[in-house]
């Protein structure tokens, strides 16, 4: 009983890291329509990034708010030299996803290339530790799933309540008529990805707050839970993310105290398989359903 | 379609029967078979008709996830120290001997292999594939078992993909999960996006050259002092800006795709990625994943079906459909109490009406009327929430979309769904049923199976075409026609299909008046020879002039049916179509 | 029989005009060569047979093909090649001839979308003048287009359009897929009607007998080139128009 309830803070804990960074791949997914493998390597970078400002002896919420803003500029331009021309040369879909593959590598090995393969630490950053229904937590855990919460609340709203949020909605749906409104959808696409961009770096250094030491790979291996959540909450869908990152955080800790941490994968891993053969658009995307009716 | 999962999942299990020391044949037998299973489980994820997006990424994920599974798996293979010692297939012979043996053996294989490669993709049943891969819900409309055609890809891109891992296994003499990465799955992508999709000749230039002068050209440059392995992660660097620079400048590659036009089959080319089966005897693992051609369980028919409805330019002198299997004047469709509801919105609400043999029946109505849906559920591509469709005496409520139109029950689509990378002649051709080229046949016997009734449809295609006045369009991409012309393809396209009852949504929008003549004159024709109509059109002028019978839908209920003179005259009709 | 500029509209300037354009796509020339103009409070209509470049010719003029020659004027300023979101702004409206809504957003979103320059307060009051013209989509606002069908949607799109009160309507034949009322509606209480109140219409129709009759002046496009050019009444009266159309239709559809 304790080793379960002890895995299931952990697994909030790390729930709340993997929402944190399942909600920009979300939104950049589902507002740009581009499959972007490159995320992870981008919170490879933020997690280096990171480490050096915290080298100037900066306090590492600091840094993480520092960290999102360059990793969010980074995403804009990562769209605009290498995204954008692909799709106005009317890259296929598959074209465009080995594009961020290739992409991907090649971030991860010029980091390799600059820092060398060792492993890294944040140090010490947890702080004292807080109890909450025999849940234990650290300050830094609090901190994390708090952060995660306010940005997901934000997200939504923005998303459903904002005329900008409407317009980026709107963008992905259709470039075109957007356009015909008047609505500057480069600027849009730019803002998406600034914003999806900015949770990138700081989930990127959320995640090396969180974890004992990290390399290059550290991003690349996180792909696949911040997948699992998306998909498990539904595309494009901020609530849905955050739900699916709790979800795959608390089952791949379990799994891993009771049978192998090797298996955490594999549970994420599952869940994505079975919701895509249950309910392909996820938990939470009751608009969305339509576009297949449309068709027919 | 990507089979980038199944391949490095694969490429890992065969390994693992390798290595159980059974005879060289039956291992890479075994090794395919293993693997193709495998593959159609992956495939499994994708019977859900999700979007491209959604199944490419599965298949990434799923590559990455099956080589951490056997990473952890310590029972099965050892986990990452991996399988060593795995016998020499050709343990008899030693040094050298044994390397170019090892060669000539993959070499054979590999020239096997492609030759049957190439049997799958050329031909009507490569065109079916690649008219899945355009748009599936033309494909089901067209009677393809999309599940089935899917499925067999994944199955057989598995056994390719599962025969170039146990090949490397074998050369290497040993396999751990670390051999197969995600940076050599971009080793594969390079080779395919250099060598160009969609052209086998050009991804074994890939394979080639990418593997060969790029990750072994590297080892040959000197190491920088102080950093091992830096030259390596440049070479991983270099190749992933290889990728990008190509998908940019020479998205073609370097043979580039040809367009297949409407050249005698055997000279077809195709554009659909046709991986070729190269794995490159170096120590850099590149096993090919194969999106393969494969065979559609249809039955093998007779050339051309008797009682297959033909069209011919001058006279349209169809054969009737219906020798024995029914009499003029009967319900070929009878739709009982349909309703169905999408959120809260009741869109059809207890419709219930009929078509006669031999018929066109008109279905109008307001706009939001529910007309599309009822077509829609008629056809397979919405499930009733309640109430029966029946098709020739059949109950067919619960029949999958595809089988209705094998029985003849075929629809067109509002918007024009064409298959936009294949011909005009191609999207014909794709849609006559019972194909011989579409068989398993067809892939063992090669092109004189299917030659001579390939011929003789193409002649049929090309008379429909001319009735058209579109035979200037035969060789030119449906993705290039005119809206108007995509529309006449939708209708083309599902007269090739041999319908018995035929459901047009709307066929008259956005055609020209010549044309829209020429299509009244082509129903006027078809009906004479038998086939029945169901007609959802607003252009009351044309549904006057066509229709015996006319069905009036509001708000999801049939309003009043009858002659267009009669309904003319109904208040209620005429208060329904202005208050739309 | 060449026309000049100044009959084409009818004596005023034209809002929006076509000098020598030549447009199409990669490689591909659709257009060759097309002078076209469009006065305020005039309403022109370009009919041809399928396949003529009728869309592409539109799309060259809103910046969404690649015009290779010639030039667009908007109110006498040469706007080639400018974004369509600039042209937005400036006073073009346009409703494309399929995609022509936001699937995933409610009616009530699109129309708000359509008046993405307009405050708040400009938007609601141009939101309920542009139902009073739909009345059908006034029960439908939460509806998710997605779930609609071809005939409500078109409304939306026309409606969508009419948000930004544009000066310049540009519409890729607005009523396929529109029941025979709504076609009414459409074309004469919306198109005659703003052209009326001194807009300038631009209309691709292949309804062309009921566009020609509210139009007042018709352009026939024939393989990408003007065939025809003259009062719509006098195209619509020809004795040789069908056969010119009919003709012209049948060299493009290909019959050898």
């Amino acid at each position: 009983m304790k080793l379960l309830i002890e895995a299931i803070g952990f697994g909030i804990a790390t729930g709340a890291v993997i929402a944190l960074g399942a909600v920009g791949f979300s939104v950049q997914f589902g507002i740009s329509n581009v499959l972007n493998i490159t995320y992870g390597s981008m919170m490879t970078l933020a997690a280096f990034v990171g480490y050096a400002f915290l080298q100037l002896n900066v306090n590492v919420w600091i840094v993480m708010a520092i960290t999102s803003a360059v990793i969010g500029v980074a995403s804009v331009v990562f769209n605009r030299i290498l995204l954008e021309p692909l799709k106005r040369r009317g890259t296929s879909f598959v074209g465009i996803i080995i594009a961020t593959v290739s992409a991907a590598i090649v971030l991860q090995y010029a980091i390799v290339v600059f820092v060398g393969a060792t492993a890294h630490s944040f140090g010490e950053q947890s702080g004292r530790t807080l109890t909450v229904l025999d849940l234990v937590f650290t300050t830094s855990q609090v901190i994390i799933i708090c952060t995660t919460v306010a940005l997901m609340v934000g997200f939504h709203l923005l998303l459903t309540r904002t005329k900008i949020g409407r317009a980026m909605r709107a963008t992905s749906t259709n470039r075109t008529v957007a356009r015909a409104c008047g609505i500057r959808t480069e600027r849009i696409i730019d803002f998406t990805w600034l914003l999806s961009g900015a949770m990138c770096g700081a989930a990127g250094v959320a995640l090396a707050i969180t974890t004992v030491s990290f390399d290059f790979t550290l991003g690349s291996t996180f792909l696949i839970y911040m997948i699992a959540a998306a998909v498990l909450g539904g595309i494009g869908q901020p609530y849905g993310a955050m739900v699916g990152g709790l979800v795959v955080g608390i089952a791949s800790q379990v799994a891993g105290a009771y049978w192998s941490p090797a298996y955490q994968d594999v549970i994420a891993f599952v869940i994505l398989i079975i919701m895509l053969l249950v309910r392909p658009r996820g938990l939470f995307s009751a608009g969305a359903v339509t576009r297949r009716l449309a068709n027919t | 379609m990507l089979t980038l999962g199944s391949s490095s999942a694969n490429g890992a299990f065969q390994s693992y029967i390798l290595g159980s020391r059974l005879p060289i044949v039956v291992a890479l037998l075994a090794a395919m078979v293993v693997s193709g299973v495998l593959g159609c489980v992956v495939g499994v994820t994708g019977l859900k008709r999700l979007r491209q997006d959604y199944q490419a990424m599965i298949m990434l994920v799923v590559s990455i996830m099956a080589t951490t599974v056997i990473g952890a798996d310590q029972a099965i293979v050892n986990g990452n120290a991996g399988l060593s010692l795995i016998p020499n297939p050709l343990a008899s012979l030693n040094g050298s001997a044994r390397s170019w043996g090892y060669v000539a053996l993959v070499a054979v294989v590999c020239v096997v292999a492609y030759a049957f490669l190439r049997r799958f993709t050329r031909g009507p049943l490569g065109r079916s594939l690649r008219a899945m891969r355009d748009d599936e819900d033309a494909a089901v409309a067209i009677g393809k078992n999309v599940v089935a055609m899917r499925l067999m890809v994944q199955g057989v891109g598995g056994a390719y993909a599962g025969l170039s891992g146990a090949l490397l296994a074998g050369f290497i003499g040993g396999w751990s999960p670390s051999s197969w990465q995600y940076v050599e799955t971009l080793a594969l992508l390079t080779a395919i996006i250099v060598g160009g999709i969609g052209n086998d000749g050009g991804v074994l230039l890939g394979t080639v050259i990418v593997p060969v002068l790029i990750l072994q050209g590297v080892q040959f440059l000197p190491q920088i002092s102080g950093h091992p392995g830096l030259v390596e992660d440049f070479g991983w660097m270099i190749l992933g800006l290889l990728t990008i620079a190509f998908i940019f400048v020479r998205s073609q590659g370097l043979v580039p795709e040809r367009r297949s036009g409407s050249r005698p089959p055997g000279s077809r080319d195709l554009d659909a990625p046709a991986f070729a089966p190269v794995p490159v005897p170096v120590p850099v693992p590149v096993p090919v994943p194969v999106p393969a051609r494969v065979p559609v369980p249809v039955p093998v028919a007779a050339p051309v079906p008797a009682r297959v409805p033909r069209v011919s330019a001058r006279v349209l002198d169809r054969t009737p459909p219906v020798p024995a299997e029914g009499v003029q004047g009967e319900d070929i469709l009878v739709v009982r109490d349909l309703v169905r509801n999408f959120g809260g919105v009741r869109a059809v609400d207890g419709a219930t009406f009929a078509v006669r043999r031999g018929s066109i029946t008109g279905l109008i109505g307001p706009n939001g009327a529910g007309k599309s849906t009822v077509l829609g559920i008629v056809s397979g591509f919405i499930p009733a929430s309640s109430g029966s469709v029946r098709f020739e005496g059949t109950e067919v409520t619960d029949v999958a979309a595809y089988r209705r139109a094998r029985r003849g029950l075929v629809r067109t689509f509002q918007l024009p769904h064409e298959f936009g990378r294949l011909t005009t002649i191609e999207n014909l051709l794709a849609a006559v049923p019972r194909q011989r080229g579409e068989t398993a046949m067809s892939v063992l016997a090669g092109t004189r199976y299917w030659r001579a009734q390939e011929r003789e449809l193409t002649e049929r295609a090309e008379q429909l075409l001319e009735m058209f006045a579109m035979g200037e369009k035969a060789g030119d991409l449906a993705r290039e026609l005119s809206g108007g012309q995509k529309r006449m393809l939708e209708v083309m396209r599902a007269l090739m299909v041999e319908p018995k009852l035929l459901l047009l949504d709307e066929p008259m929008a956005g055609l020209s008046p010549m044309l829209s003549e020429r299509l009244e004159r082509v129903c006027t024709e078809m009906r004479a020879g038998g086939l029945s109509i169901l007609f959802v059109e607003h252009e009351l002028g044309a549904v006057e002039r066509l229709c015996d019978h006319v069905v009036v839908m509001a708000q999801g209920k049939v309003l009043s049916q009858g002659s267009m003179a009669d309904l003319r005259a109904n208040k209620e009709v005429q208060d329904a179509y202005i208050v739309g | 029989m060449p026309t000049s500029s100044a009959e084409r509209t009818g004596g005023g300037g034209s809002a929006l005009a076509t000098r020598g354009l030549v447009a199409g796509y990669g490689d591909v020339v659709v257009v060759h060569g097309v002078d076209l103009d469009v006065a305020e409070g005039r309403l022109v209509t370009v009919v041809g047979p399928n396949g003529a470049g009728k869309s592409t010719l539109l799309k060259a003029i809103l910046g969404l093909s690649r015009v290779m020659d010639g030039h667009v004027v908007l109110d006498g300023d040469d706007v080639t090649g400018q974004p369509l979101e600039l042209l937005a702004r400036r006073g073009i409206g346009y409703v494309p001839q399929v995609d022509d809504v936001f699937e995933t957003l409610r009616v009530s979103e699109n129309l708000e979308m359509g008046g993405y320059l307009l405050d708040k307060s400009e938007r609601a009051a141009r939101v309920d003048e542009v139902l009073e013209i739909f009345p059908a989509l006034k029960p439908k606002m939460r509806r998710y287009l997605g779930t609609m069908s071809g005939g409500e949607r078109k409304m939306t799109a026309v409606a969508r359009a009419l948000m930004l009160a544009p000066r310049v309507l540009v519409l890729d034949e607005p009523t396929a897929g529109l029941s025979p009322a709504l076609t009414r509606v459409v074309l004469e209480e919306q198109a005659r009607a703003l052209a009326s109140h001194g807009k300038a219409v631009l209309l691709v129709e292949q309804k062309a007998h009921a566009a020609l009759e509210i139009s007042d002046w018709a352009y026939v496009l024939v393989r990408g080139a003007v065939a025809k050019s003259a009062p719509a009444r006098e195209v619509l009266a020809d004795p040789d128009m069908a056969e010119i159309f009919l003709g012209a239709a049948v060299r493009d559809g290909g019959v050898k």
